[in-house]
């Protein structure tokens, strides 16, 4: 076990400064979740393989799981909190809903932020690079057909 | 939160789920909680030798330890009760907890669990099947005689149940056969593998404790904490916050008794939340590894006359709900097909592996695969065209299948010729590519259920049930039947659920039962509240009551839309300025059998409002490595109505992709020693969305008596059915060669591929 | 424990002169340390920021890929694309696109992982580490900094500043294939990695390396027998045998070794035909893998 040894540190999450004292070792996803109470970040297996706890950094995506908290410093944090306005859904999360892309819904944070930086990076994918974009989430409910419809879906919107 | 733009139709529990405010069990914290760990045995085999815990006792931050020593002295289990919460003397799987401890954190907790002193004498473990069941093997359970038995459970030695389905002379009808094809299957263990691992927290106020706990049965959990605590029922409330999944593995009484147990030591919550590791070893709902020997005699029509089968299922060390797993294994290796004579015998057998439990469709997609496989073997002995033998041989509307049922309407027949021509079956399809086909079929659970309406006098409707929300969506199918009922727009139904303290019991989210039975409740304690409404309106309408309508949120005399009244002010003109609803799900008759089912009778030979599918898979494989990849799923699928047709399509894509899963990637590996090697979501490889194939969904809807609410059928568990024997039928039709373990791995086919070229 | 966010190698290197270990995107040292393989080390330094690690420069005889370059720059990366495509097909073969994001080719390499899948592309384009110190900076190939399973002969405040490959010739190609269970979120089982350069028709050389099949990456040796000739059947099933003789695979929970060795033999032979392709000017789009074959989009 490490010492003890909180470091004092801002984490800019969702556009809001959050002054906090930490351990160097603990992850972003569990500062997130219990210093933060950002719980929409889920965790489901603490090793990279599931996406439940896929947050962006500076717009990227990264397993939050696997993520020192101490290394986001000085950027910027947007977990699925962040992705709707004070009383609209952004584009994505309505249409996974209208499309019945929520099942059990642990993945769906993840997925959702995962479709986010891609439509961001490339705002008209085929469909094979959103199968890629979205490799790294595993969903057990949907079997993914209407999760890629979503992302389709908001792709011809933001095009049009 | 409150948004504004929500798409027309939408689960309830939809905008909680896409913005991350809605709170699943891990995401709860009470003040004061401590965290829960378990001290698992590590031997699959042994017999403990020394067990102090004073040391971790000891530890500033620790605030209880628990063994078998500090709680009651119960034994648990459906069929033979020959568990305890915590190991006594035996340790008999690698995730059996010996110990479990509360500390003020996860570091203190695990120095609490290196400091539990635990010596073993490592035994033996049994594992093999067959070995197991032999004279003299060692026994699993040394003691297994003196446990209390339910059910029609027969059992001797390592075998827990036996059980056989039989019709006509099956030895007789098969020396009639003009063709006899025997085969020999074997499918590997695999795992329900919801993405939220399993989370439970406990607190107790006075002598009541309150659980949150991600379980799809919170009736069984409280049955089950108040079994092994030595509870009253009245001083147990079960609360499941968001469930992300479950797959049946999240069914049963599972860790809500150690984590009460602990909070009660403790004098603080105890919260546990599993590692995914911990979710791989630890439960007992693995998908059971089976052993399928089967032979099927054809006469000179292609026309089967006779079955024979044995089956061995590994049970794992205990008992979970897996009584009936024999059973159910044998109807599937029967099949849906009409066989005049038919013996299949099937035995469920103790070793130290993890308890199998029920897992999606418990049995089916194995037995299925199996017989699905020997039914392509069969129509290829004889010449005949695999879909052409099927149309030959399937139960069809009026006919007796394989334990003397007769059906009433039912659509497999359909299915298949659906099925095929959305695949295209005969086209020419590309080198290395290939169709296959499978048919399906699972039964419907009755199960008594209770419900709760509310109409308030603001116009809402209150629904509170037993039902869970696994993901399905069924349950909010259930605001659909209450608005229908009642004449509102379902967008004014709210659900209570998931709290044993709120709802009248039922059986939650386990066996497709959701709506088939929590909606015929909701649907009668609904028509008791439209009743009331009606009996009001006519009143103030001075109509007949059988003449007043309930629609588009108004009561109106038949035929004179314009007299009417708003419900809502139906509902605050009432004398409590509520009506109220309550009702329980009438009780379902299950169909009359002339087969016999010998010994280990557990309600699995004759199906209630059974349910048919035919699968067709297009695969590709690389002949070189044996990696297939499927690209196409066709599925049809008789499930009566279809209630929610967005919830239906999401249902059937999640199971044939689970099938997918299964029949190529998924499958639990053992050391030699009984643990698993591969308990980890790298090794135990689900598909990822790049893997998913195009999945073409159609359902035959056949409204069906005596079934579910409005002639539906369940649906969770019949999608996870055919598809294994469709791909695997697949693989042969593109490859020439056969495989005949599940999972069929790209190893697995390339050892088939390779063996076959080094034959010829 | 601490972690400094340097922003210069000067920090970094004297960071790690006094005993810090250096940290990137973490994925392997968290996960490490989550599964009991490793404990974090007390003082971290986190290199991901620092610019001067994150150039790709190309130079009249070699190009320099810095450490800190990410796995998503490497698999789209024009330069790297254009001239050491099986570095992009083995980049963008790793994990997921979050792991791409973070995880980087000095990362990848100072791992010494015998199934890093960048590993056997370096090796056959014949790059090597750059090695800086606080007192010096060298080159070591790389066949000499791997030396067992996770092990590297850089000493402890040594920093893999770059990746140094020599340019192509003309007519060169390279590429990298693996076998993989599932089309994405996969960890090599096997690989096999080759970069060609033709003359004409005729293979005017040949390297081939291979991925998780010894305790290191290996280069395959003896095919000098195909060279003169074209990328023919007869050359391809030469450069297989060869490699699943120099294989020396063993059996886990992801293959038997007789599979293994199999495999071997079959994505080697796949990685010359597809570099050669490459070389006859061709274009095989990244990775070889999600192009041809079992793993081609529909």
């Amino acid at each position: 076990m490490s010492t003890s040894n909180p470091q004092a540190v801002t984490l800019n999450v969702n556009g809001v400064p959050y002054p906090v004292a930490i351990d160097t070792s603990r992850t972003l996803s569990t500062v997130l979740r219990n210093e933060l109470g950002l719980t929409g970040t889920k965790e489901g297996c603490d090793d990279c393989e599931c996406g439940a706890c896929m947050v962006l950094l500076d717009g990227r995506p990264i397993n939050s799981c696997s993520y020192l908290a101490v290394q986001t410093q000085g950027r910027e944090v947007t977990t699925v909190e962040g992705l709707a306005s004070q009383d609209d859904l952004a584009p994505l999360q309505r249409n996974i809903l209208a499309a019945g892309g929520v099942q059990c819904g642990f993945c769906t944070p993840g997925m959702l932020m995962s479709a986010t930086a891609l439509l961001d990076e490339n705002p008209t994918p085929t469909e094979e690079e959103i199968r890629i974009g979205l490799s790294g989430n595993l969903c057990r409910c949907t079997g993914y057909a209407r999760i890629l419809d979503s992302v389709i879906q908001t792709s011809v919107e933001i095009n049009s | 939160m409150a948004v504004t733009n929500l798409p027309e139709f939408i689960r309830a529990d939809g905008p909680d789920k896409v913005t991350g405010s809605g709170r699943y069990t891990a995401d709860m914290t009470l003040t004061g909680q401590l965290v829960a760990k378990f001290k698992y045995g590590e031997v699959s085999h042994g017999r403990i030798t020394k067990l102090d815990v004073e040391a971790a006792r000891a530890i500033p931050g620790v605030f209880a330890v628990l063994t078998a020593a500090d709680v009651p002295d119960v034994r648990y289990s459906y069929g033979l009760a020959d568990r305890t919460l915590f190991a006594t003397d035996i340790i008999r799987f690698e995730g059996e907890i010996v110990a479990a401890v509360a500390a003020i954190d996860a570091d203190v907790a695990q120095q609490a669990l290196d400091a539990i002193v635990l010596e073993v004498d490592v035994l033996e473990p049994i594992t093999d099947l067959h070995a197991a069941i032999a004279d003299g093997s060692p026994l699993v359970h040394e003691a297994i005689d003196t446990y209390e038995v339910t059910g029609d459970t027969p059992h001797s030695g390592n075998i827990a149940t036996h059980s056989s389905i039989s019709m006509g002379d099956a030895e007789a009808a098969m020396a009639t056969a003009d063709t006899v094809v025997t085969s020999r299957y074997l499918a590997d263990a695999s795992h329900a593998t919801p993405i939220e691992p399993r989370a439970v927290i406990a607190q107790w106020e006075g002598d009541k404790v309150t659980v949150w706990t991600s379980t799809q049965v919170p009736f069984d959990a409280r049955a089950g904490v108040c079994e092994t605590l030595e509870l009253p029922t009245s001083k147990v409330r079960i609360i499941a916050p968001h469930l992300g999944g479950g797959f049946g593995g999240k069914c049963g009484a599972h860790f809500e008794p150690h984590i009460a147990a602990l909070a009660r030591a403790a004098k603080r919550p105890v919260k546990l939340v599993f590692s995914r590791w911990e979710e791989f070893i630890a439960p007992d709902r693995r998908r059971e590894a089976m052993i399928i020997d089967v032979t099927t005699g054809v006469d000179a029509d292609g026309k089967i006359v006779a079955r024979t089968g044995e089956i061995l299922l590994d049970n794992g060390a205990y008992m979970a709900d897996s009584s009936f797993f024999a059973q159910a294994a044998a109807m599937h290796v029967a099949g849906p097909y009409v066989i005049p004579a038919v013996h299949i015998d099937a035995k469920l057998v103790y070793t130290n592996h993890q308890p199998s439990g029920s897992v999606r469709a418990p049995t089916a997609p194995q037995g299925c695969w199996a017989i699905e496989s020997h039914t392509d073997e069969i129509a290829k002995a004889i010449g005949m065209d695999a879909l052409e033998f099927r149309r030959k041989n399937i139960v069809t509307s009026g006919s007796t299948g394989c334990v003397g049922q007769t059906y009433d309407e039912i659509g497999l027949d359909q299915c298949l010729d659906m099925a095929a021509a959305s695949a295209g079956w005969g086209q020419d399809l590309p080198d290395g590519e290939a169709l296959g086909i499978s048919v399906g079929w699972w039964p419907s659970f009755a199960a008594p259920a209770g419900a709760y309406a509310k109409l308030h006098g603001d116009g809402t409707v209150q629904v509170i049930t037993g039902a869970s929300e696994c993901g399905t969506g069924s349950v909010m199918t259930l605001r659909m039947l209450a608005a229908d009922e009642i004449g509102i727009d379902e967008t004014a139904v709210e659900l209570i659920y998931q709290d044993t303290g709120a709802a009248p019991a039922g059986p939650g989210s386990s066996g497709s039962q959701t709506l088939f039975n929590h909606g015929r409740a909701v649907e009668k304690a609904s028509r008791m509240v439209a009743d009331q409404v009606k009996e009001l309106a006519a009143a103030q309408l001075e109509a007949n009551v059988s003449d007043i309508v309930l629609d588009n949120g108004t009561a109106s005399v038949a035929g004179s839309p314009a007299i009417s009244i708003p419900i809502v002010e139906l509902a605050g003109a009432s004398e409590t300025g509520e009506i109220l609803g309550s009702a329980a799900a009438d009780a379902i008759e299950w169909p009359e059998i002339t087969g016999s089912t010998c010994l280990g009778e557990q309600g699995f030979s004759s199906w209630l409002a059974p349910q048919f599918s035919c699968h067709v898979a297009r695969v590709r494989v690389d002949a070189d490595t044996g990696v297939t990849r499927v690209l196409e799923v066709h599925a049809v699928h008789d499930s009566g109505t279809i209630l929610n047709p967005v919830a239906a399509h999401g249902q059937v894509e999640g199971g044939v992709m689970m099938g997918v899963g299964q029949a190529l990637t998924e499958g639990t590996r053992y050391d030699d020693q009984g643990n698993q090697l591969n308990a980890g979501l790298l090794e135990y490889k689900l598909q990822t969305i790049a893997d998913a194939p195009k999945i073409t969904t159609q359902f035959v809807e056949i409204f069906t008596d005596n079934a579910g609410p409005r002639g539906a059928k369940g649906l969770a568990e019949a999608p996870n059915v055919a598809t294994c024997g469709a791909v695997n039928n697949a693989i042969t039709n593109a490859t020439g060669v056969r495989i005949r373990q599940l999972p069929m791995t790209a190893e697995r086919v390339w050892e088939a591929i390779n063996d076959s070229e080094a034959a010829s | 424990m601490t972690m400094t966010i340097a922003t210069t190698i000067d920090e970094i290197l004297s960071g790690l002169s006094q005993g810090a270990r250096p940290i990137a995107g973490g994925t392997d040292l968290v996960v490490g340390s989550r599964q009991g393989k490793g404990t974090l080390p007390e003082h971290l330094i986190a290199i991901d920021r620092v610019s001067e690690l994150a150039h790709i420069e190309v130079g009249a005889e070699t190009t320099r890929i810095g450490s800190g370059v990410t796995h998503a720059t490497l698999m789209t990366d024009p330069t790297i694309v254009a001239s050491f495509t099986g570095v992009s097909d083995a980049a963008a073969l790793v994990g997921s696109p979050a792991t791409r994001n973070v995880g980087t080719i000095g990362g990848n390499v100072m791992n010494g992982s015998p199934a890093m899948d960048t590993g056997a592309p370096l090796v056959v384009l014949g790059a090597q580490a750059e090695l800086a110190s606080t007192s010096a900076t060298r080159l070591v190939d790389l066949d000499e900094l791997w030396v067992g399973p996770g092990r590297t002969s850089a000493a402890d405040d040594e920093l893999c500043t770059a990746l140094v490959i020599p340019n192509r010739p003309e007519s060169s190609g390279s590429a990298y294939v693996r076998l993989e269970y599932r089309r994405a979120m996969e960890i090599a089982i096997v690989g096999a990695a080759a970069a060609v350069t033709l003359d004409g028709d005729a293979i005017s050389s040949v390297r081939v390396a291979l991925t998780a099949v010894a305790p290191t990456i290996i280069s395959v040796g003896g095919l000098d027998a195909v060279v003169g000739q074209p990328a023919d059947e007869a050359a391809l099933a030469a450069v297989s045998e060869a490699s699943s003789e120099q294989a020396a695979p063993i059996s886990d929970l992801r293959a038997s070794d007789r599979y293994r060795r199999h495999m071997i033999g079959v994505m080697a032979r796949r990685a010359v035909e597809a570099a050669a392709r490459r070389a006859s000017g061709e274009t095989i789009s990244v990775p070889v893998n999600r192009a041809l074959g079992v793993g081609a989009q529909s």
